[in-house]
């Protein structure tokens, strides 16, 4: 009956899929540590080191020892790393030289861990150092620009052209002007002495009794003599009573110049240093800008990272439509489809500052479209340090065109700590704070579409501030008078460079609080300003303030000088006069007298 | 090849049942119309060590098949396109491609599928021709041909040597 069997075939075909296998299995475990090693490097741009692997027969699966990733842009430094891994393999795709990991694995995840030897692999030797110190300079930009734009008072008066210097120096040229006027006025001005002497004079020549008619005579060219000179002096009062009302005029226009000057100083330096809330504007996407830029950047590291590696929907379609003469594998609908390469489940225990965090990742593979599900990687922490529940959802879906790639973050009880805001060294020492975001990646024609959004409240909130800057101070005031506050940020459009929105209430209440707290310093400043202004004032308007009131009292003198003229000259005139009818009419009595005395 | 003809001739004129030979020959025809590392043809091998068919009329006909394949490749992998992609056996299809058995034989291949088609449909008739051909040889080529001056002249080469020195 087994006469047609060539039991000699079986025994050798036994025998050869026997070496053949044992082979495999002794190799598999160098194989794989090199495949690891080999395409590992070639996709972090850094070494990939692994300590040593080992395949397992059951349940059938691959052990690996410590596996280091190097970070490519920080050699010192791995991009993670983990202490031990474990997987098992499904046997039938394997023999078709497929990957499918029906359990992955790894203790020990860390990440950002120290080296001791350089990663960078051998054609990357570039200046990595020198990029991080740009990237030092350029963190260091945003508050250098910032700290300490606001000027003492005294460094405000020494910079700026002030007004009230003008209007100080006018006042004391206009004033030394006039006073010279005013000496040569007043000079031509006869004083007290020579009035009493006038008054002397008149006296001699009005009193006593007139001798002859030359006597009349010559008192009355004396006199006469004298008014010309209280007419001149009358004129030279005027000339000078005149130049006191144009000086007095001049000086007090100038002097109110000089008064109004620090108003309008001040009002300028307002303007100019924008010494209002406007400043404070937006402060909250100044606040934030920095973090939310760096929590982008290590987001869109690992995303580019891994994007290469899931083919879209489109380019998996156009290899269906190709015909090649190698032949294709068609797929069906199954519950257990078979890409090239998949990870089934994957869980994972990770150590960040934060504290321990768990991870699982399901369906992670590059051929989606073949496997019909979106790969999803779920991030879980319970009980962290500063996080009491942190849960992130990653779903990549590229299982038609366009892909989707969505990432959901809540996190609640977020206790934050020595949170350096990169403006003017101040630190939200502490806040708790829960967060909301969704952020989805769509890949069209058009290219990689990103929409995101980020809500977080903010409670119990406490800054500080090491800085010794006017801004940083009052930044630190400001921010002190605030306990609670929202954040809300969206970035939409290209992925490299979407434009990016800070939405918060604490704009409003920064401002509040700056408007607040700038009213004070304002008021502060501007009694600063003042009173230096004022200084000022007094440095010019003060030594001529006893010359303005002797000149005020030299009017009057002069006037009382005029009236006393005036009044000399009147009096001798009308004595004179009286003194000639009174002679007459005593003569013309006397003839009377003398006629009637003739007739009786 | 020169070997493996010889091995084919030695067959051709020892005692080997035609049935051996001609079963050989068309176990190579499969083995060379589809891809050559897969799960099938390691059982398409299995079956020819373990059946007492000629293994040197395989692996003769196994290169001259491969050859053959070249040509015929376009028109499997069209078969085998249409096949996979008929609306009316989609259902087949996709029973078996819920079964690992099925999956790792690499039905849904098209190069796989259409090549083993091919070779199994000429499987049988290609059988009964080449027995009857070998037959036939044996009665009215053989001695005819070792009657011939270029068989006469190949006697006298390294490949009549190696001939000699596998019949023993």
């Amino acid at each position: 009956m087994f006469k047609w069997i060539r039991w000699s075939g079986l025994i050798g075909f036994v025998v050869v899929v026997g070496l053949l296998a044992a082979f495999l299995i002794f190799a598999a475990g160098p194989l794989a540590r090199m495949a690891i090693e080999s395409v590992g490097s070639s996709v972090a741009g850094a070494k990939v080191e692994v300590d040593d692997v080992d395949f397992t027969l059951s349940p059938v699966g691959f052990e690996l020892g410590r596996l280091t990733v190097a970070n490519s842009d920080k050699p010192m430094e791995n991009l993670l790393e983990f202490e031990s891994a474990a997987a098992t393999v499904d046997l039938a795709p394997l023999l078709m030289g497929k990957g499918i990991i029906r359990d992955l694995s790894i203790n020990g995840l860390q990440f950002s861990t120290a080296r001791t030897e350089s990663g960078a692999l051998a054609s990357d030797s570039g200046n990595d150092q020198q990029d991080a110190a740009d990237d030092a300079t350029e963190e260091n930009s945003l508050a250098d620009q910032l700290s300490g734009n606001l000027p003492s008072a005294e460094e405000i008066l020494a910079r700026e052209n002030l007004y009230t210097q003008a209007a100080g120096e006018a006042f004391k040229e206009t004033f030394d002007r006039r006073q010279q006027q005013l000496d040569d006025a007043l000079a031509a001005v006869p004083d007290q002495q020579r009035l009493d002497e006038y008054q002397q004079q008149v006296k001699a020549i009005t009193s006593g009794k007139i001798t002859s008619l030359e006597d009349f005579n010559q008192r009355k060219q004396q006199l006469q003599a004298l008014r010309d000179q209280f007419k001149a002096d009358k004129k030279a009062v005027n000339t000078a009573k005149d130049l006191i009302g144009e000086t007095r005029v001049e000086v007090t226009g100038r002097l109110q110049d000089l008064k109004d000057a620090p108003a309008k100083d001040i009002a300028s330096i307002k303007d100019k240093y924008q010494l209002n809330a406007t400043g404070a504007a937006n402060l909250s996407g100044l606040l934030f800008g920095d973090e939310a830029g760096e929590w982008a950047t290590q987001a869109l590291f690992w995303y580019e990272k891994i994007k290469p590696y899931l083919a879209s929907g489109s380019d998996e379609a156009e290899e269906e439509e190709y015909l090649r003469p190698d032949g294709r594998y068609v797929h069906f609908p199954t519950d257990d489809p078979w890409p090239e390469f998949l990870i089934r489940h994957t869980a994972m225990s990770a150590s960040t500052s934060a504290g321990d965090l768990a991870i699982t990742g399901t369906d992670l593979t590059h051929q989606q479209r073949v496997l019909g599900r979106p790969a999803r990687i779920d991030i879980d922490g319970q009980g962290l340090r500063t996080v009491d529940a942190l849960n992130a959802n990653i779903t990549l879906d590229h299982t038609r065109s366009p892909s989707r790639d969505t990432m959901t973050l809540d996190a609640t009880g977020w206790q934050l700590d020595s949170v350096n805001l990169g403006l003017g060294d101040t630190q939200l020492e502490r806040a708790s704070a829960d967060m909301q975001g969704m952020a989805q990646v769509v890949t069209n024609s058009d290219g990689d579409q990103l929409t995101a959004r980020l809500e977080g409240q903010f409670g119990n909130t406490e800054f500080s501030s090491t800085g010794n800057t006017t801004f940083a101070k009052e930044l630190t005031a400001a921010l002190q008078t605030i306990n609670s506050f929202d954040i809300d940020a969206r970035a939409n459009g290209a992925l490299q460079s979407p434009s990016i929105e800070f939405g918060s209430n604490l704009d409003s209440q920064l401002s509040s609080a700056f408007n607040q707290r700038l009213k004070a310093q304002q008021d502060k400043l501007e009694a600063r300003l003042q009173g230096k202004l004022d200084d000022k004032i007094n440095e010019f308007a003060g030594p001529y303030a006893d010359q303005l009131k002797a000149l005020n009292n030299d009017d009057q003198k002069l006037t009382d000088k005029l009236a006393q003229l005036e009044d000399m000259g009147r009096a001798e005139l009308d004595n004179y006069v009286d003194q000639q009818k009174q002679q007459a009419k005593e003569k013309a009595a006397e003839k009377a007298k003398d006629k009637l005395k003739s007739l009786f | 090849m020169l070997s493996s003809l010889a091995k084919l001739l030695n067959a051709l004129n020892s005692e080997v049942a035609p049935w051996q030979i001609a079963l050989a020959l068309c176990f190579a025809l499969p083995v060379a119309l589809t891809p050559f590392w897969g799960l099938h043809n390691l059982l398409i091998l299995l079956v020819v060590l373990l059946v007492r068919c000629n293994i040197s009329a395989f692996l003769f006909g196994l290169a001259v098949f491969s050859l053959l394949a070249m040509l015929i490749d376009p028109v499997s992998v069209r078969l085998g396109e249409s096949l996979l992609s008929n609306p009316g056996l989609q259902d087949f299809w996709t029973g078996l491609y819920q079964n690992d058995f099925w999956r790792l034989m690499g039905f849904n291949h098209t190069l796989t599928l259409g090549g083993f088609v091919i070779a199994a449909m000429a499987f049988a008739p290609l059988f009964v021709l080449l027995r009857v051909l070998i037959l036939q040889y044996r009665v009215k080529v053989m001695a005819w041909v070792n009657k011939l001056k270029i068989v006469q002249a190949l006697k006298a080469s390294k490949f009549y040597n190696i001939y000699q020195s596998l019949a023993g």
